[in-house]
């Protein structure tokens, strides 16, 4: 391991400098609040010649997930990012790429829905794309953000998935924090240069996305299915290569604080489990046995490792920050309840959804509504 | 952990005051953050910024409710700095042009508009504030001068002129008005 450069960096630009470092050969852009300070930050590498990447600006996002496709198709490895009502707007494209196959990675800079307007955080942008068959991790700092577009890339190509990123729009996008740059060198034996099996090429004619008829489509459909599920042991030798190679960790399919002997674990995504630690740290203060449990990939959901974190008669509450429409509560509670249903009958769920459209999530705030929660 | 609140106006640097002083951490050896509210910005609406340091990992990602330090870009912002809470043993650090004392609170007064004038701090419509402020805050926070000088000129590489000196000027005039 080489020595890392520590500079100070926002998360927008953490991911900027990531892409970077995983040498892309395509970048198709469309801005929106607060995702645009990564396509800013790209634009300028490589008008400075500091990326020898192809920047290409479109005139929405479902041209910049478009654009993607064909390139990943022709063979290059692809970025792009978005938030919000643009990772709306891509939806149709979304499945496009995960079902031809085509290892693109993208950021979505997590920011709620219209309608009415909001600019600021909240995660039902990607969870309402729970089911385009992009595998989905959820980040809760600058640095994990970094990492984790690495680790994007290395899954994407080795299983031929798409893989989103996602962080919390401004309170990560935006927040101003130390960031650890290892040498490019370790990065590139992390990270090989893409050489797909197959891509598009005018000098060796081929089709793509035929129409199939029945039988081939569920067989299509299949595979990616099981594809999805066999990403996860990949998932866990991306973390643990990259931590081998850079020592940096911020969990595989999970990451979890004071779960040894704790009787209350708290289940969440993104900067709210970051700030959550210190609601844990609470709570334990008051003599409350609190632990945290934060998956870092929703998508394939990490049934098996969050089954065998939970200890025996735990309760989880789980503290969504988006809403499942139909249902009370949130989506992630609604995941972990169908992962434990005939598995772990002594476990005991409950749910809050807060946050929604960037209500500030404080750690006494959160160590109050949790402690509130014991009571119900 | 020490937690800041930068309260201020739309247009006077609070951004680039809370990213000195967050960079000002690193460099003093701790980790620092620099969390300003985005909202829909205008020049001359009231902006608030949050500031952490810490010799650990910092995981806190949510505005500073309670905060150490107050930093009170404008006089006229006092009482509403104060008023969006302030931890009960807090600090007010406020730029006015005369001593003025919030009570309860140990308050220090450094004139940031005089100093950025009499160094020539000037932006498009007014003055560079943020500078003299984050000398005086160094001051109040114990951040070395030493490194106060090296954040200025890693932030502004070979133009740290005028910056350092009202800095310096800020780290000097900064006064505790009363406990």
């Amino acid at each position: 391991m080489r020595t890392a450069q520590v500079i100070m960096e926002t998360g927008a630009h953490a991911a900027a400098l990531a892409v970077k470092c995983a040498r892309v050969d395509v970048i198709p852009g469309y801005p929106i609040t607060p995702q645009t300070s990564i396509m800013e930050a790209l634009s300028a590498m490589v008008e400075k010649g500091e990326l020898d990447a192809r920047f290409i600006p479109v005139e929405g996002e479902h041209s910049a997930l478009a654009a993607a496709v064909a390139a990943s198709a022709a063979g290059a490895r692809v970025f792009t990012a978005t938030s919000s009502n643009g990772l709306l707007y891509m939806h149709e494209v979304l499945h496009m790429a995960s079902g031809g196959r085509l290892p693109v990675v993208m950021c979505n800079v997590n920011r709620g829905i219209f309608a009415p307007w909001t600019l600021w955080a909240d995660h039902q942008d990607s969870f309402a794309q729970r089911d385009t068959g992009w595998i989905q991790f959820h980040c809760s700092s600058n640095q994990e953000v970094f990492n984790t577009v690495l680790q994007a890339f290395r899954v994407a190509e080795q299983i031929n998935i798409p893989v989103m990123v996602n962080f919390d729009g401004f309170v990560i996008s935006h927040c101003f924090m130390p960031l650890n740059v290892p040498a490019q060198e370790d990065i590139d034996r992390f990270l090989p240069l893409h050489e797909p099996e197959w891509r598009l090429d005018p000098a060796h004619p081929s089709s793509f996305s035929n129409v199939t008829n029945a039988a081939e489509y569920a067989s299509f459909r299949q595979m990616l299915s099981q594809d999805i599920m066999a990403s996860i042991p990949l998932v866990k030798e991306a973390a643990q290569s990259y931590k081998d190679i850079t020592g940096m960790w911020d969990g595989d399919t999970i990451d979890t604080y004071r779960m040894e002997d704790a009787e209350v674990v708290v289940l969440a995504v993104n900067s709210m489990a970051a700030e959550l630690r210190l609601s844990v740290d609470i709570l334990r203060e008051q003599g409350i046995r609190a632990g945290l449990l934060r998956p870092r990939l929703i998508l394939p959901f990490p049934a098996q490792d969050i089954i065998d974190a939970l200890p025996q008669n735990a309760q989880v509450m789980v503290l969504d920050r988006n809403y499942n429409f139909g249902h009370h509560g949130g989506i992630l509670a609604s995941e972990l309840k169908s992962v434990l249903f005939g598995r772990r009958h002594d476990i005991t769920v409950k749910n809050r959804v807060m946050g929604i459209g960037g209500v500030d999530l404080t750690r006494r705030f959160m160590a109050d509504e949790i402690r509130a929660m014991l009571d119900e | 952990m020490l937690e800041l609140r930068i309260n201020g106006f739309g247009g006077q640097g609070s951004v680039t005051l809370a990213h000195l002083l967050a960079q000002a951490a690193l460099e003093n050896g701790e980790q620092g953050q620099a969390l300003p509210f985005f909202g829909v910005e205008r020049r001359g609406a009231p902006v608030r910024a949050a500031v952490r340091m810490s010799p650990a990992t910092i995981y806190a990602h949510s505005q500073c409710e309670l905060p150490d330090y107050v930093i009170v870009m404008s006089e006229k912002l006092t009482e509403a700095a104060v008023s969006e809470g302030i931890n009960k043993n807090g600090t007010v650090i406020i730029n006015a042009p005369y001593p003025l004392k919030v009570e309860k609170y140990p308050t220090w007064q450094v004139d940031a508009d005089g100093i950025a004038g009499e160094k020539g701090l000037f932006s498009a419509d007014g003055l560079f504030i943020n500078v003299p402020l984050f000398g005086a805050a160094c001051r109040v926070l114990n951040i070395p001068g030493k490194v106060m000088e090296q954040t200025i000129l890693n932030k502004w590489p070979g133009n740290g002129g005028s910056n350092l000196d009202a800095a310096r000027e800020a780290f000097k005039a900064v006064r505790l008005i009363g406990t």
